[in-house]
């Protein structure tokens, strides 16, 4: 295994997409925040940059690139704005299983304007029910008289109010052990009988929208059906798990370095004892915690990416970046927090938001708990 | 190549529209300085070019002994073939030692343009200039923004030319001394022979509204620190309040809360020296600082203990600009 | 119409930091550690005003810059945004130039990579920050020039263009080849985007020598300028100052004495603004 190192093209797209951010959204996250709004004018803006269609081919209007790319400019994007961060993440989320198992139609009719930025995607799996509960889905999907009848309501959707096109998760039948089957669909917004329900007043990530989705009796055509009839399980997990929690994870190592650099700034601005408080050295322990936790999140990050772009198999690699990633950012927007003093508390620094951003990454992609069985069951068998 | 004959201290004065632009007299003034710092004296002269222009006693009163015109139709609007074939004309045959230019738009073109054609060096934008003891003379240049500043000589090549910025050298004062002499040159050989590569077809004036920055005793500045458009009203109303000018810093342009941008103070705007400067939510970038450093008393307010205009300021107020403006604005309004 | 268009831009350390500058005290040389490397920021908006040409009349644009070797990476930078050649000049016969002997070796650099229909410049670096090389540039290659150019327009062989000024501008009719040197309020440069990152490795970044120039050596670098440069220092701008401090009421109040002591007569300013009411 090599260590994994950026290319110099990787390298400039990343000061490319910084000198973007630091101007489009860096100015504007702490009042998307305070407004509870996501800025969906960007997704235009963000499609002429080549990052909603990062990894998208060529042939279909994307740049063509890879995983390590997307995880730049997801990092990038949530050293400012976390927020923006998992709106975008989401939309790469939908658009992964249209770009790996639909077909050519499907891709030539959706992707283009997906990886343009012209429409946003959301992946609507979770149910009042229970998320990490994937199997036991109740939204279902029966075939009448040649067509698709969709019911069901999703919640904890990011993108739901905003999202041009939905993809779909619902339970189609059962096999022979009575297990859950599962399809996977393409629904556009404007298809009568779907539609956003009540959007959800979150503790953080309040740049990005997050709600329920409803589909009641909607009926599709044979063309909405992503990949095969049943077989549709593989394709919602296999984006949660490589597409999902690397976004995740690279969200994560966003707001690392937004602690360790705000951290950085205010200890030697700030004046205690007539001296910079960088000076102290419980201060400078704070700060090395925090580089070398961004650090370890980086390499775990963009390790597991590599992989992916490899096409070796990254799931596990992308369960433990995104349980260290997302649960060290707790850790160090709290402690930056502490070593800005009564500061820390302040909505004028973005610190505060950006705890209250790191504690809502945890759910998202599935929890803690989650990455925690996945990487033990994977140890136990000696993966 | 020495500097030889007569030589002189040439001022090239700028006119536009036929007025004379005041960074005339201030170098003419500083040209007065430079011949009696150098080991023989040399004659103070102005060259204006133009299609005439108005108040020549003026450029006398301020230290020219001598002035060229060079007046034609061709030459009403600065066009830099024209004045530049001209001015390398006259400068040939009569073979300055010295020559200053305003650093003007128009001078900071002129003058490296001419510089290339008699293949000697320019010092730019110049915040003095001396005579060495080695009877040289000596410009002093900044450069990366204002922060540093360098001394620029020319010993080798003649004339020693430099620009000085408008406003470094302080308001000019007239002179007790008899009138110039004034001599005609005429253009019409060295016109014929241009190509006609530029023209200029028409030059338009903007109004200019409210006190001058570069005449104004008090100037009320404002940053980024002031936040908004509906701000920026406070730091208008203050100066009128106290009869002084407007003045900002770049992004302060940038995000057009002024006008226009003749407002800007500093190494790409304007050099000030007010009796009292009045700074709000400025952060003190060198850009900025340098021109304004020459100001009396600079009192400046912002909400960062640590902002680096408190280094260059006599009197400091930690707080918020919003607050201390609308505050003095009610104390003096009463 | 296709037209070859060229840009000259210098790397600079980043304006951000000028306020971190030092001169070492002996040797009397600007010491800029830890300074990155940057595009000069206006030379952005020279590029920009170049690719808008491009793209509306057709043609090539030609990045060329005299620098030392790291250049390439700025140089690249700005392939990615949109440019289609770059040209590096590196030589330590360039080092020690004055803006003659650096516009007399862009020159001949700029005749050595090719036609021009078009060159552009900023109005400015952010360091040296002279401006004179644009006007001398146009004047080694024997070609017209506007300086501080807030707008323009090609058409056929001919520009029209807006010079600014203090309180105004002038309009000129130019014919190319001619060289622009344009304002930073001209235009907001594009983004660098990513494919544009992925395309900028393949396109052509040339590097040239004074040997592979058509250059008299003795025009070249310090030996080349008739500028010399003498002492160099930092001037101090620290002033003793006194702070304020108190409810805002009474730092207003102090205020308002300072101002009486500098002379202001607020009474009568308040009298005068009550009459104009
Ligand atoms: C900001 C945000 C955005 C989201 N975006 C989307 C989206 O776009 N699309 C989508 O489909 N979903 C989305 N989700 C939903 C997310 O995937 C779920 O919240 C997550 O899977 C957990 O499900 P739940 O909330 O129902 O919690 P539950 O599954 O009810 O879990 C409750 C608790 O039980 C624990 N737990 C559950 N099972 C086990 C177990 N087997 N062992 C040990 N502990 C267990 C959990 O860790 C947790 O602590 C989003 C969530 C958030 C917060
Ligand atoms: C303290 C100090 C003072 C100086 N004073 C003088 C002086 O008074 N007279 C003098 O002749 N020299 C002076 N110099 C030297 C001058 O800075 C250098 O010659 C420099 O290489 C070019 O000038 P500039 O940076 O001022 O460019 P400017 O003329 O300000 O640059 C304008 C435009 O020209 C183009 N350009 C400039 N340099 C290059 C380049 N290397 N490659 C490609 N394009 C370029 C860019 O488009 C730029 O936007 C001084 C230098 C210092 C450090
Ligand atoms: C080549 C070049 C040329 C330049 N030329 C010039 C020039 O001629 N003139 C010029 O001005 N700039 C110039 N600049 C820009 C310069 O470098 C600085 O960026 C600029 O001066 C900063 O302006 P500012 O102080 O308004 O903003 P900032 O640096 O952003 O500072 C804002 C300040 O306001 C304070 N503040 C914020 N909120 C409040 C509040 N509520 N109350 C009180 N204070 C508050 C902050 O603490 C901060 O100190 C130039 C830059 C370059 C690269």
């Amino acid at each position: 295994m090599g260590f994994f190192q950026f290319t110099e093209e990787q390298e400039m797209l990343r000061k490319a997409v910084r000198e973007f951010v630091e101007a489009e959204i860096a100015p504007h996250a702490a009042e998307w925040d305070e407004k509870h709004y996501c800025p969906v004018e960007l997704f235009p803006k963000m499609g002429e940059m080549g990052i909603t269609g990062i990894f998208v081919p060529e042939e279909y209007g994307g740049a063509g690139l890879g995983h390590v790319e997307r995880a730049i400019c997801l990092e990038e994007i949530s050293r400012y704005s976390a927020g923006l961060g998992i709106a975008l993440m989401t939309h790469h989320l939908g658009i992964a299983p249209i770009l790996y198992f639909g077909t050519d139609e499907q891709k030539q009719k959706y992707l283009p304007d997906l990886a343009a930025g012209k429409k946003i995607c959301g992946l609507s799996v979770t149910e009042p029910g229970g998320g990490s509960d994937f199997m036991g889905l109740k939204a279902t999907g029966e075939f009448k008289d040649g067509q698709w009848v969709i019911n069901g309501r999703k919640c904890f959707i990011t993108n739901a109010s905003v999202a041009d096109v939905d993809i779909w998760a619902v339970v189609t039948g059962q096999d022979e052990k009575g297990r859950a089957l599962m399809t996977v669909f393409i629904i556009d917004k404007d298809t009568p009988g779907h539609a956003p329900g009540r959007e959800e007043n979150k503790i953080g990530l309040n740049g990005s929208s997050t709600g329920d989705v409803i589909c009641n009796d909607v009926v599709l055509g044979e063309e909405a059906v992503l990949g095969e009839v049943n077989k549709g399980a593989k394709i919602a997990l296999s984006a949660i798990q490589e597409i999902g929690r690397a976004g995740m994870a690279a969200i994560s190592v966003g707001i690392l370095r937004g602690c360790l650099e705000e951290g950085v700034k205010f200890s030697n601005e700030r004046i205690l004892y007539g001296k910079p408080l960088n000076r102290l050295q419980a201060i400078q322990f704070i700060i090395a915690e925090n580089r070398v936790a961004y650090e370890a999140a980086k390499l775990l990050t963009y390790h597991a990416a590599s992989l992916k772009d490899a096409g070796k198999p990254c799931a596990n690699e992308f369960s433990m970046a995104k349980l260290f990633a997302t649960e060290a950012a707790i850790e160090a927007a709290k402690k930056t927090i502490d070593l800005m003093g009564g500061y820390g508390c302040i909505n004028e620094y973005p610190v505060g938001r950006f705890l209250r951003d790191a504690i809502a990454t945890i759910p998202a992609g599935g929890t803690s708990h989650i990455q925690k069985i996945i990487i033990a069951g994977n140890a136990i068998r000696g993966n | 190549m020495t500097t030889n004959g007569a030589g002189g201290i040439w001022v090239v004065a700028e006119q536009v529209a036929g007025r004379i632009n005041s960074v005339s007299y201030e170098l003419l003034n500083k040209a007065q300085q430079l011949k009696n710092q150098l080991q023989k004296p040399e004659p103070v002269v102005a060259v204006i070019l133009g299609k005439g222009a108005e108040g020549l006693e003026q450029l006398s009163n301020y230290g020219a002994e001598e002035i060229i015109t060079v007046f034609a139709e061709e030459l009403e609007i600065y066009q830099n073939d024209l004045y530049v074939a001209v001015l390398q004309a006259l400068i040939e045959e009569k073979k300055p030692s010295i020559v200053l230019i305003g650093a003007t738009a128009i001078g900071q073109d002129l003058a490296p343009m001419l510089g290339a054609r008699l293949k000697t060096g320019v010092a730019a934008h110049c915040v003095d200039v001396r005579i060495n003891e080695n009877n040289q003379m000596v410009a002093v240049v900044p450069a990366f923004g204002g922060k540093v500043l360098g001394d620029i000589l020319c010993p080798n090549t003649s004339p020693q030319m430099a620009t000085l910025k408008p406003g470094v050298l302080g308001k000019p004062v007239p002179l007790e001394k008899p009138a110039a002499v004034v001599t005609a040159f005429d253009p019409s050989a060295v016109l014929q022979e241009d190509q006609g590569r530029i023209k200029a077809l028409e030059i338009v004036r903007e109004e200019q509204t409210g006190v001058p920055l570069e005449e104004a005793e008090v100037i009320v500045a404002g940053g980024w620190g002031i936040g908004s458009r509906e701000n920026w009203d406070l730091v208008e109303e203050l100066a009128r309040l106290l009869g002084g000018a407007v003045g900002c810093t770049r992004p302060v342009v940038d995000e057009q809360w002024v006008q226009s941008e003749q407002q800007m103070i500093g190494t790409s705007g304007k050099s000030v020296r007010p009796k009292v400067y009045l700074a709000f939510g400025i952060s003190g970038a060198t850009h900025h600082l340098c021109g304004m450093k020459d100001s009396g008393l600079v009192i400046s307010v912002n909400k960062d203990a640590t902002a680096p205009i408190f280094e260059a300021s006599d009197v400091r107020i930690v707080g918020d600009a919003r607050t201390i403006l609308t505050a003095l604005i009610k104390r003096i309004k009463g | 119409m296709s037209l070859n268009i060229t840009v000259c831009i210098k790397p600079v350390p980043d304006p951000d930091y000028y306020d971190k500058i030092t001169i070492d005290p002996v040797k009397k040389t600007i010491t800029r550690a830890g300074i990155p490397t940057i595009i000069n920021p206006v030379d952005k908006n020279a590029v920009e005003a170049a690719l808008q040409v491009k793209e509306k009349l057709g043609g090539k644009v030609v990045v060329i810059t005299m620098a030392p070797p790291n250049a390439e990476e700025n140089l690249r930078e700005l392939l990615a945004m949109g440019a289609d050649e770059a040209v590096l000049l590196t030589d330590r016969a360039f080092a020690g130039a004055d803006t003659l002997a650096t516009s007399y070796a862009l020159a001949a650099g700029l005749k050595k990579s090719g036609p021009f229909d078009l060159v552009f410049t900023g109005t400015e670096s952010a360091d040296g920050a002279t401006s004179q090389v644009p006007a001398q540039l146009a004047e080694w290659l024997d070609i017209p020039h506007l300086w501080n150019v807030q707008e323009f327009e090609v058409e056929d062989h001919t520009l029209k263009a807006k010079m600014s000024m203090e309180n105004g501008y002038i309009n000129y009719l130019v014919q190319m080849p001619a060289l622009l040197a344009v304002k930073r309020s001209i235009n907001k440069p594009r983004y660098t985007t990513v494919m544009g990152v992925m395309k900028a490795k393949k396109k052509p970044l040339t590097v040239l020598t004074a040997a592979d120039l058509d250059v008299e050596p003795e025009r070249l670098g310090l030996q080349g300028s008739p500028t010399k440069a003498g002492d160099i220092f930092t001037p101090s701008l620290a002033r003793k100052g006194q702070q304020l401090t108190g409810e805002t009421e009474e730092i207003v109040e102090q205020l308002i004495q300072v101002l009486r002591g500098a002379g202001l007569n607020l009474e009568s300013l308040n009298v005068n603004e009550a009459g104009r009411e």
